[in-house]
């Protein structure tokens, strides 16, 4: 076993960690719970995205992970939105109870 | 060449700039006279200028690559592509959003003094689409992707007072951003694999498969197999379709057609661009899969919408099924690239049409949209009758209108390719097969719309299409019927609409 921290653990840290978010938007029932797991699974992106860049010397990866921060950070204002709206109908944020489009 | 510098970009900055004018002028102007709509209208009518001149550029000059800065040699990979694979769909997303825009202008009349807005995010959701299609480099793209799908979370959830609607934004935003994030996971194991982002370029994917032979693919074929469950989310492609009938029937009825229409397109562009343009050469990795998705998007949505008694939810699995006769096409690597097109342009036209109708007899703000309330449309008003009929009749693949000539040149592409599994040289022709099977099965759903149009009881709903949804269904049934009867203009132009 190596002491040195090589690209792989960073690689396989955000495996994990994209898996838990993945794992997270199927299991939990809580719209906001499921939100978090997808800011994780664009978060664990990010990682990739940096340690990639930081093993090969190339900067886009860099470049690419501030982008994504961005979109993540709009996808935010309208998600956070959209489940207030649904809140302030419901005062719930289950996803089990909004079944009344189905078929 | 020395316009080409803004030509490249020109679409999107027509549409953003027009989105700005209206954002600006609607904090000061009158909000009770609507003139936002010509001011969209005028927009959609530049950009598909700008589209036919960018097509007349590629023409002339073969088009190329645009915006890498060759001094700084980190930035070499370039971030614009203008090629008759871009220009084609600069013109479609034109068409696209100008028509849809016609078929949604009920909406915007009916939700007021939020017309802006609306006019705003559809603005901003074509501009978006574009880019997917018009970038080499998948970061690009996936702003673009995102760019559209945040506007269309906006648009199903639409109308505030609509539990429905919500309801469909909440779903939509929900799988519609997992979809993304798996996208976005599949880029960057493509760059760990590839060490690029870019398809086209200097360091490029496609460079990477010329020199280098992949020996351990692992992390590169999962990096390709997100990237395709991502976009195959957005086109609604078995089994990643869940979403999509919930998410037709909640959003508002004059919404849909422009949502599902557009996302469509530039998805289709997007997969074409990504897996023909830059991973042509591991096709035998990714065509068998791309062959399951296919085969499964037409069993799944043609066997669901037979069962389906919502029209809205009925087009939605529809719409699968179609996904799947595109995908079709795209096993064919670079000979499917025409025929996708071809099924796009009037397949995404048929889309809009068919809501237009839908909006006007369920209401543009509706949620639901049950098919019995179609009954003795045709009676009632015999023109919207006849028109909707050539849209289902175009839907479902009867000669003589463009869904079966878009149907022969994609089943035609996937027969004549060589097929690594079940290895052998007949094509896809299992495939080739289902999708016929298929069709005839989809009969079943398209027929009994029209029978119920041309039976039912005299309906007590709205069957008076206002001006701007007449113009969006005559513009997509002349479509449908002129492409159907005479399609090679549209094939010869397809046929040059290939990525670079």
């Amino acid at each position: 076993m190596s002491d040195i921290v090589t690209v792989d653990w960073y690689l396989i840290l955000a495996a994990a960690l994209f898996a838990i978010g993945v794992a997270g938007v199927l299991i939990r029932r809580n719209a906001l719970v499921m939100f978090m797991s997808i800011e994780l699974m664009l978060n664990s992106v990010n990682l990739t995205f940096v340690a990639v860049s930081k093993e090969l010397g190339l900067i886009e990866g860099q470049v690419a992970a501030l982008f994504v921060m961005v979109v993540a950070a709009a996808e935010v204002t309208v998600g956070l939105a959209i489940i207030v709206a649904i809140f302030r109908l419901r005062a719930s944020a289950n996803v089990d109870e909004l079944a009344e489009l189905k078929g | 060449m020395e316009n080409a510098a803004f030509l490249p970009v020109a679409f999107e900055v027509v549409l953003l700039v027009g989105a700005l004018v209206v954002l600006l002028v609607a904090v000061v102007a009158d909000r009770d006279r609507r003139w936002w709509g010509p001011v969209a209208g005028l927009s959609f009518a530049l950009a598909g200028a700008v589209g036919f001149l960018q097509w007349r550029e590629v023409e002339e000059t073969g088009g190329g690559l645009f915006f890498s800065s060759l001094d700084v040699p980190v930035f070499r990979s370039p971030m614009v592509v203008l090629d008759g694979y871009s220009a084609f769909a600069a013109m479609l997303l034109a068409v696209v959003g100008f028509v849809g825009l016609l078929a949604a202008w009920d909406l915007v009349v009916k939700v007021g003094k939020r017309g802006p807005e609306f006019v705003v995010l559809v603005l901003l959701a074509f501009a978006g689409l574009h880019m997917m299609t018009a970038t080499p480099n998948l970061v690009v793209i996936f702003i673009g992707l995102e760019t559209a799908s945040i506007a269309f979370y906006v648009l199903a959830g639409f109308v505030r007072t609509s539990e429905a609607s919500k309801e469909a934004a909440l779903k939509y935003f929900l799988l519609g951003s997992l979809a993304s994030a798996l996208f976005l996971y599949g880029v960057a194991l493509v760059f760990g694999a590839t060490g690029s982002l870019s398809i086209y370029g200097a360091n490029s994917i496609r460079n990477f498969f010329s020199t280098v032979i992949v020996a351990e693919p692992g992390i590169l074929l999962a990096g390709m197999a997100l990237m395709l469950v991502g976009l195959a989310f957005k086109v609604t492609a078995a089994p990643f379709h869940q979403w999509a009938p919930d998410v037709y029937q909640g959003a508002p009825t004059g919404a849909v057609g422009l949502m599902s229409a557009g996302i469509k397109v530039a998805a289709f562009a997007a997969i074409g661009r990504i897996f023909i343009g830059g991973f042509i050469s591991q096709i035998d990795a990714w065509g068998p899969i791309v062959a399951v998705i296919a085969a499964l998007s037409m069993i799944v949505g043609t066997f669901l919408a037979l069962v389906q008694d919502d029209i809205k939810r009925l087009l939605a699995y529809s719409g699968v099924a179609h996904a799947g006769y595109i995908l079709t096409a795209l096993v064919a690597g670079v000979q499917g690239i025409g025929p996708m097109w071809f099924y796009l342009a009037t397949y995404s036209l048929m889309v809009v049409g068919a809501f237009a109708v839908v909006s006007t007899v369920a209401g543009p703000d509706a949620g639901r949209a049950p098919l019995a309330d179609f009954g003795g449309l045709a009676k009632a008003n015999p023109e919207l009758g006849w028109l909707m009929s050539s849209l289902v009749l175009g839907m479902a693949g009867i000669p003589f209108f463009a869904g079966f000539v878009g149907k022969v040149l994609s089943f035609t592409a996937a027969a004549s390719v060589e097929n690594p599994w079940p290895a052998g040289d007949n094509g896809y022709l299992w495939l080739v097969v289902l999708g016929t099977l298929t069709t005839v099965i989809g009969l079943a759903f398209y027929l009994r719309i029209i029978s119920t149009m041309f039976t039912g009881q005299e309906p007590e709903l709205q069957t008076e299409a206002t001006l701007p949804i007449r113009f969006a269904v005559v513009i997509s049934a002349v479509v449908t019927v002129v492409f159907g009867i005479v399609p090679w203009p549209l094939i010869d132009v397809v046929r040059d609409a290939l990525p670079l």
